[in-house]
């Protein structure tokens, strides 16, 4: 179990686990770690486990409530950590049982978002200020767009070019070919491209294409200016201006 | 072509409710996935109420031919993408307002992605960050884009993939349903092939097991079913730090003589009604 260990200097005055319920850190003796000195505020500070992350905040004392040296309103606690309040330091002990991932070497400076949340409230309007600011380094960027195209330069297809608009991109005999071979004997899926996030992404398919005269071992990221050969038909993928 | 699927949904090792929701309709081929959150247990209501949705909407427009569209659709797109996105438009209706009549809702929210198979074409429509994936020669290959805000990031080139798998924000979606009033759905439509894998997963998956992990254990386990437990199972032996569901949908491989049209009639599938609820 996740425990509190109060500290003055290097001496351990008490110990406290932590459960269901907050534990209150303050001057005042009702709470779970009452701390003598007049330097803590009556009700300082509490800790509670919430959405799995364990938190400390401040309870608007009037001397602060500092996590590994950074003073907090709030903040996520991680194993290791250390509150100060006065002259007492709290360490934090998250090993026993840890619902959230222990990152030892953490220092507590933003909470951790481990619950999957839609942008909302002050969260959200952070984030679409961020989002905006990519928004204008994206137009940016998009005054020189690159569309991702195929040039055939050998073997016999239905098309000369092909701009790859879809996630996917089928090169073989098949009638649902995007790039579609011609002649007997090919393969109806010689090979694919896959768009993912980063970029794009060529496969196998009934048959190992080369990339740049190298068979690839898997699916192997294209870039500008790569060429690709596959049952007798040579493309040269680019990204047109 | 003949389609096999399967589902599981799991609440993992750390949570102790299941937020996630996914429905199979064998005899549509049509496969339904949803990841809610939102505090209490409104994630669960959030999650099972954009299925619900979806599943009726289908179901409706199957017995009404002319039943119409709603949301934004494309004219290039077939039938079945048209209803899937008219579909999960009203799941985000749905779900919003749910949240704005309940106020101890507010703030719960779903992904849903939503997949059909009509012969040899697959319809796919989604929001949020749960993902489709072909699987095929062995490739495992991704259909959707994340809405969050790490993958816009390494849409950008501001992240690299690997950076995003470690960023402390890749639970921040950028759109998800119930979160406003109208929503930007993704829908797409991909070419199948015999012997085509597909599969939808909740974040709880892709999260804790690596691609090439995932697609290992859907080549070495042909049946449906059982390769949805085995992943799920992969993700819990990595930690299971989130809720996991998978579909599994596999279309038949490739026909060697012609006896095997004789089994082309029979069409296999599980009852996959998986409202996980924490139970």
């Amino acid at each position: 179990m996740a425990k509190l260990s109060l500290m003055f200097e290097d001496k351990l005055v008490k110990e406290v686990p932590i459960g269901g319920r907050p534990v209150g850190i303050g001057r005042s003796p009702d709470n779970d770690i009452p701390v003598d000195n007049l330097a803590v505020s009556n009700y300082h500070a509490r800790v509670y486990f919430e959405a799995g992350r364990l938190v400390v905040e401040d309870l608007d004392s009037l001397n602060g409530t500092f996590v590994n040296d950074l003073r907090v309103e709030r903040a996520t606690l991680h194993d290791g950590d250390k509150i100060h309040i006065g002259k007492h330091h709290i360490k934090v002990d998250a090993t026993g049982d840890a619902p959230f991932p222990v990152d030892s070497g953490r220092k507590a400076t933003a909470p951790r978002i481990n619950e999957t949340m839609v942008l909302d409230t002050k969260v959200r309007r952070e984030m679409l200020q961020q989002a905006a600011a990519m928004g204008e380094s994206m137009q940016f960027a998009s005054n020189r767009m690159k569309v991702p195209t195929l040039v055939v330069l050998g073997g016999k297809t239905d098309q000369r070019e092909y701009v790859l608009t879809n996630r996917l991109t089928v090169i073989g005999k098949s009638v649902m070919a995007t790039v579609r071979m011609k002649g007997w004997f090919k393969p109806q899926m010689a090979a694919q491209i896959n768009q993912r996030d980063d970029g794009y992404y060529i496969g196998p398919g009934d048959k190992i294409p080369t990339v740049n005269g190298a068979p690839i071992p898997g699916p192997v990221k294209l870039n500008d200016g790569d060429l690709i050969e596959v049952s007798g038909v040579r493309m040269n993928f680019i990204f047109r201006e | 072509m003949r389609i096999a699927s399967g589902g599981k949904s799991d609440v993992g090792r750390v949570r102790s409710n299941n937020e996630d929701c996914y429905r199979i309709l064998g005899e549509l081929n049509l496969f339904i996935l949803s990841d809610g959150m939102g505090g209490e247990a409104h994630g669960e209501i959030a999650s099972a109420l954009a299925v619900e949705t979806v599943v009726k909407h289908c179901l409706e427009a199957e017995s009404n031919p002319v039943a119409p569209f709603f949301g934004e659709t494309q004219a290039k797109w077939n039938s079945r993408t048209k209803r899937l996105s008219s579909a999960v438009y009203l799941a985000n209706k749905k779900v919003f307002e749910s949240a704005e009549q309940h106020p101890e809702q507010r703030g719960m929210g779903a992904t849903l992605t939503a997949a059909w198979i009509d012969h040899d074409q697959l319809s796919i429509a989604h929001v949020g960050d749960s993902r489709a994936y072909l699987l095929r020669h062995g490739n495992l290959q991704q259909l959707t884009s994340d809405h969050s805000l790490v993958a816009e990031q390494v849409r950008r080139g501001m992240l690299t993939p690997a950076e995003a798998e470690k960023s402390d924000m890749q639970s921040v979606l950028l759109r998800a349903l119930g979160a406003q009033q109208k929503v930007e759905i993704d829908a797409e439509e991909q070419p199948l092939f015999a012997g085509d894998l597909l599969l939808l997963c909740s974040d709880g998956l892709t999260r804790m097991v690596a691609e090439a992990e995932i697609a290992s254990a859907l080549e070495s386990e042909s049946d449906p079913e059982k390769a949805a437990e085995k992943l799920v199972a992969l993700a819990n032996a990595s930690g299971g730090a989130d809720n996991v569901t998978v579909i599994v949908a596999r279309l038949g491989p490739v026909s060697k003589s012609w006896f095997s049209w004789l089994g082309l009639g029979t069409r296999k599938h599980s009852n996959g009604n998986g409202t996980a609820g924490g139970k």
